[in-house]
């Protein structure tokens, strides 16, 4: 029962990693970047690739870079030209982005399934409770608390964390208040993709590598930024933990329903409250 | 998107003026199609031909939902596939006569939309267009995991009766008589949506588009004419997986999976969906480019990928869009 709670952890920890920066994209640019999964899936082939020569570590660090400067592409040709126009026009560019993503990654490594192994240091397990647990996976949930508690560190104390914030709640007044939208989005989206790189890497070493690997967690992630209420990072934590439980118990204990209960939470929660947890502010 | 929505709301509000000219328009097209089998006998032709106008109604439907509500959903291919795997699934165990099974493949999408409708269509804009992708996919895993009902991955073919509908099953799966049938389909769709947008309903839920909170100070509930057009739409996307399913004798998880909603959108996208007849014009070019790409069939999702993205970005109204603007230039009867 322990062991599952926190196999849930570590599968939430992922979807945390992977959904706070579309919150965070979603604060400042009111727009949904459908092609973030694909962003995750490149993060763990670049981490792969990496990796068959320095070894886990420099691949993390390569990878987490790699899509922080794909992240500030992606603001000054996408995000940045299409701000005045509906959001729409966003997701639907994005969704272009996706395919196409999807298929120089399987151009360059192939559709086949590709595994990472676990990097050596943490290769051993322990014993909780009297239950085998890899050390790898404490690691991932260490990692998701890491991210959670320097983000709100970040958002709390710079002064980018500030227009952050403030341009989640209210984007117009934020604006004549004369904070430059623009001027802060490249760090802002550097940073969710660089996340999603992140959450891609670490998530390499758990699941077979495919080009498809995005679209799944992409659909989880958007579940997580719903339920917890669309722009905020409290309410992404709450529900990414509680969809990472749903969805292990799920997979452990009705396998060939485990995809419909992620989903029939989420409808109760919008019957409950359609704005998610964090209400109001969507 | 909401800036092109004043010639719509016009021409709803003028119930004669141009109004024979569609039809006159729309029956002159069913007819060249009719007449397509007559003039080309290249079966390859008519076999794409087919596919599209099948597509057709998926994007019509989505389209629609465009169109009236504003929403851009995901997910449309959930509707589509459902229907066929009603079929499927309903001849399988023998339950009922081919043609109730077909009556209630249109049924039960469109109930079971409404349904849904009813606790999605408060979600507006982008996190609308989430959920949809969400619901869609979680009805595809649900279809390949559970073998014991739907065969999984392998699909299911299906044993239909030498006669549906009085007509030979043969003529459902040659595509020089199906061609016909789903083209004509296609303009009736058209015509019957075309009319819905007209209609009081139909220019309500424009109303209640262009701004929920005034349409629902000034009396209108708004949540279920939203989940009805919902429904309309997703019915629509049914009636394409019924004629999908009778063409194919064959139905796979793959009719609900998000590349093809995420296609039938792109074909709406790109033919124009502020125009009830672009997303069908969309499906008809988006085919062509698909059997002109040939040899880079390969890197098709990134051939149509990039068409999505010039096509939002440089013709955000579609090609629809910009023949009708050419159209009135040509006439200098539109200002806009």
């Amino acid at each position: 029962m322990l062991i599952n709670i926190l196999n849930g952890l570590v599968y939430g920890g992922l979807l945390y990693i992977l959904a706070v920066g579309l919150v965070l994209i979603f604060g400042l640019r009111r727009v949904v970047n459908f092609a973030h999964g694909s962003l995750f899936m490149v993060g763990g082939y670049v981490a792969f690739a990496v990796a068959a020569y320095g070894g886990f570590w420099l691949a993390l660090v390569v990878s987490v870079a790699v899509l922080a400067v794909l992240g500030v592409v992606l603001d000054r040709l996408v995000f940045r030209p299409l701000q005045h126009e509906d959001p729409i026009a966003t997701v639907l560019v994005t969704f272009g982005l996706l395919l196409v993503l999807e298929d120089v990654v399987k151009t360059i490594w192939g559709k086949d399934f590709l595994s990472m192994p676990t990097p050596t240091a943490l290769a051993g397990t322990v014993t909780i409770a009297g239950e085998i647990f890899p050390v790898y996976r404490l690691m991932v949930i260490l990692v998701a608390v890491l991210v959670a508690a320097g983000l709100t560190l970040w958002l709390r104390a710079s002064r980018i964390g500030l227009y952050v914030r403030a341009s989640s709640v209210d984007p117009v007044t934020t604006g004549m208040q004369g904070v430059d939208t623009d001027r802060v989005s490249a760090v802002v989206v550097a940073i969710g993709a660089g996340l999603a790189g992140l959450s891609g890497t670490i998530a390499a070493p758990l699941m077979a590598l495919s080009p498809s690997m995005g679209s799944f967690i992409l659909i989880d992630s958007f579940i997580v930024v719903v339920v917890g209420g669309l722009g905020s990072f409290s309410g992404a934590f709450l529900a990414a933990l509680l969809i990472g439980q749903v969805h292990n118990f799920g997979v452990v204990y009705i396998p060939w329903a485990s995809s419909m209960i992620p989903f029939l939470l989420m409808v109760g929660v919008l019957i409950w409250r359609p704005t998610g947890f964090a209400g109001g502010r969507a | 998107m909401t800036s092109a929505s004043v010639p719509a709301a016009a021409a709803a509000r003028r119930p004669a003026g141009r109004g024979y000219g569609f039809v006159a328009g729309l029956v002159a097209v069913a007819a060249i199609g009719s007449a397509l089998p007559l003039l080309v006998g290249s079966a390859l032709f008519l076999t794409l031909m087919t596919q599209a106008a099948i597509n057709a109604i998926l994007a019509t439907g989505v389209g629609f939902l465009v169109r009236q509500n504003g929403s851009v959903s995901f997910g449309h291919a959930a509707f589509f596939g459902i229907a066929a795997y009603v079929v499927a699934l309903t001849l399988k165990h023998a339950v009922m006569p081919a043609e109730l099974a077909a009556i209630i493949a249109i049924l039960l999408p469109t109930v079971l939309a409404f349904a849904l409708g009813l606790v999605i269509v408060r979600i507006v804009g982008v996190a609308f267009s989430m959920l949809t992708l969400a619901v869609a996919q979680a009805l595809y895993e649900l279809l390949l995991k559970w073998r014991e009902l739907a065969n999984g991955d392998d699909g299911m073919a299906i044993a239909f009766p030498a006669r549906v509908f009085g007509v030979d099953m043969a003529t459902f799966q040659q595509p020089h008589s199906m061609f016909l049938i789903c083209w004509l389909i296609l303009m009736a769709v058209i015509l019957g949506l075309w009319l819905l947008a007209r209609s009081r309903f139909g220019t309500l839920t424009l109303a209640i588009r262009e701004n929920e909170e005034r349409a629902r100070f000034i009396g209108y509930t708004t949540v279920v004419p939203r989940a009805l057009i919902y429904a309309v739409s997703a019915a629509v996307a049914a009636l394409g997986g019924l004629l999908f399913v009778l063409y194919n004798g064959f139905v796979s998880p793959g009719t609900l999976h998000w590349s093809l909603s995420g296609e039938a959108l792109i074909m709406a996208i790109i033919g124009g969906p502020r125009l009830v007849w672009g997303p069908a014009l969309g499906a008809v070019i988006f085919f062509f480019i698909k059997n002109a790409a040939g040899d880079f069939t390969d890197h098709w999702p990134a051939v149509i990928g990039t068409v999505l993205i010039l096509v939002t970005v440089l013709m955000p109204r579609g090609v629809g869009g910009m023949l009708v603007r050419l159209a009135g230039r040509v006439g200098g009867r539109r200002s806009s």
